[in-house]
């Protein structure tokens, strides 16, 4: 192992700031599903257990000898559901699914054409507790308050164990994309036509969507105590739509949002799914240094970093698949080369490509952490 | 009259011709839901030959999967067409059923396997299928291998995919081909694996005959197992 010359924070920071580190950070998103994956445990087992959520994927963490910036794990997917992290129809283990089965969201069409008129006149989060949670979740309303808090105990729980090892979350606050959130809710083929047919009436979601998101998150980060927040889009990409859909209905309050955080000096860490190649030189706009964009495998981290080096920080991308499926060598081969390719100059953070799986093999994801501390930077 | 989307510059594309051959392709390629509805109507209650008017409604869709391929149109726009070809068919099927079932281009068993529930890329894969005159058993999601094997030995398709958004699906498309395998039926299809996590790695752990992330080229290898181009004639 080489000698480390910076904390975990310092590392991540100068990677943020587009400098180059004395390694390569390493952040793998590590949620509950790939912690009970690694450790044996069975997906029902933390599928109703925060606390059992926190425990294994500090174990893995242990385990491995530590990484930069834990990933907030502290959620059972009935909490995520409650949340409005995940805002659909939810099938958990041991419960609709067999033991062993990680928990998964339900694609249907919930959200109505004419709720569209409610969430521009109440606001997408008085509508998703006064009306929608309750077309999707299982548990009555007196249960809320209990699962409500008991997401909020998970986190600072997670927080806690990370201020045990020194280390700091890698962030606290998070929200979806507006147009995210209308194609999980609406699902993907009716939001589709809405955007063709009905251009008007998203337009006006997305517009009150938005002012609340700022209005709502600022606060909510700065009170984290960790200046930068999670925004996840995995929809909006050229794998899906043309640019004139990107354009008119992504793009302008995506960058409404990140210049409002950036005014506070908060940085906004992209969660993109899919391939994003053909939308990458839209980020050129973006202020340098004011987000990390985080990929999942599919976008090409080399043209990322030809369009992007030196502006914005990139993040990722060990697949899925390698991690399942793959060997230690192979997934030390491509660690080594996307450092070697994509973060020779810094601004570069190693990350797994959307989720460590469930059926991570322990010997990959080991692999692709010991490479990420070992390999030197050219 | 035309829809809304003629009012949402989408690109130049909407209003070059081409090659289509008919006002109905033309409508299809051009995503208008209403109007495709309406000449489909129009000209069944003319008494035109359903089969004829399914062609027509075909080639707007082997268009749209053309200009897929070349990169002009995007997934969404695959994604409109298919639900307005649905749409048109259910229009067509009584008349279908009075005139004769068209000769199928192939048949293939589709199914999002054990431990998996996603189906968005299966159904639009199956949609295009049927466009391009496949006839196509939609086994569902969350399916054990067993139910793959026994409904391959009953339809006897030219080929079988599987389609994953998760990984933990690739143990159950193994164990769906090692059955097939093992039932004798292995030889007689061409297996796909499909979906945002697969990976040509994934179609040799699988053991399959091909693997895509674009539902697209999944109907161009169909096409190419069966002899090449759909039947438009029906």
């Amino acid at each position: 192992m080489r000698a480390e010359s910076m904390t975990c924070d310092e590392r991540f920071t100068t990677a943020v700031r587009l400098g180059k580190p004395d390694r390569v950070p390493v952040v793998p998103t590590l949620q509950a599903e790939g912690a009970a994956g690694y450790t044996g445990l069975s997906m029902a087992a933390v599928a109703g257990d925060n606390q059992m959520v926190v425990k294994t994927m500090f174990e893995v963490f242990d385990d491995c000898g530590g990484w930069d910036n834990p990933y907030p794990c502290a959620a059972t997917p009935l909490q995520l559901q409650v949340t409005g992290s995940h805002p659909m129809l939810v099938r958990i283990p041991g419960r609709d699914l067999a033991d062993d089965e990680p928990f998964q969201l339900e694609e249907r069409e919930i959200l109505r054409l004419e709720d569209y008129d409610t969430i521009c006149e109440i606001g997408f989060e008085k509508f998703f507790f006064d009306d929608y949670l309750w077309r999707i979740t299982d548990i009555t309303p007196d249960l809320l308050p209990t699962e409500l808090a008991e997401a909020v105990s998970g986190l600072a729980r997670f927080a806690a164990g990370c201020s045990q090892r020194g280390v700091t979350p890698y962030f606290l606050g998070a929200a979806s994309h507006p147009f995210f959130t209308l194609s999980l809710t609406r699902s993907m083929t009716p939001f589709t036509q809405d955007l063709y047919y009905r251009p008007e009436l998203v337009e006006r979601a997305l517009e009150r969507m938005t002012a609340d998101l700022i209005e709502r998150q600022l606060p909510l980060i700065r009170s984290s105590g960790v200046d930068r927040w999670l925004f996840t889009e995995e929809r909006a990409s050229g794998f899906f739509y043309p640019p004139t859909v990107f354009e008119r209905f992504w793009w302008p309050y995506t960058r409404r949002v990140v210049e409002a955080c950036w005014s506070e000096g908060i940085v906004t860490i992209f969660h993109l799914d899919q391939c994003w190649d053909r939308n990458l030189k839209y980020f050129r706009d973006l202020p340098a240094g004011s987000a990390i964009l985080e990929f999942d495998g599919l976008t090409d981290m080399r043209r990322a970093r030809e369009l992007l080096g030196g502006h914005l920080c990139i993040k990722g991308d060990v697949p899925a698949t390698l991690l399942a499926i793959g060997t230690p060598e192979e997934v030390s081969a491509y660690c080594r080369s996307l450092i070697d390719d994509v973060g020779r100059d810094g601004g570069f953070i190693l990350g797994t490509g959307c989720c460590v799986p469930p059926n991570v093999r322990p010997e990959n994801f080991r692999a692709m952490i010991q490479t990420a501390k070992s390999h030197e930077l050219a | 009259m035309r829809h809304a989307v003629r009012e949402f510059p989408l690109s130049p594309r909407f209003v070059e011709g081409g090659s289509m051959s008919s006002v109905l392709s033309q409508a299809i390629v051009e995503l208008e839901p209403q109007r495709v509805a309406t000449l489909v109507g129009e000209r069944l209650e003319a008494g035109h030959d359903p089969l004829q008017v399914l062609a027509e409604c075909r080639q707007g869709m082997a268009i749209v999967g053309e200009r897929f391929q070349s990169g002009e149109y995007f997934l969404s726009e695959l994604l409109l067409s298919a639900e307005i070809f649905k749409d048109a068919v259910r229009i067509l099927e009584p008349y279908l059923a009075k005139s004769g079932p068209p000769e199928p281009a192939g048949a293939v068993v589709l199914a999002t396997l054990k431990g998996d529930i996603h189906d968005l890329g299966k159904n639009i894969l199956a949609t295009l299928l049927r466009a391009h005159g496949f006839v196509v058993h939609d086994l569902g999601v969350n399916v054990p291998p067993a139910v793959v094997v026994d409904k391959v030995r009953e339809t006897r398709p030219d080929l079988v995919g599987f389609s994953a958004l998760i990984t933990t699906a690739f143990e159950s498309m193994r164990e769906a081909a090692g059955l097939l395998e093992q039932a004798g039926l292995r030889d007689g299809v061409k297996l796909m694996v499909g979906g945002g996590v697969t990976t040509p790695a994934v179609k040799q752990f699988v053991g399959a005959d091909f693997q895509s992330t674009d539902a697209s080229a999944g109907v161009a290898y169909c096409l190419s197992v069966v002899g090449g181009q759909a039947s438009h004639a029906c």
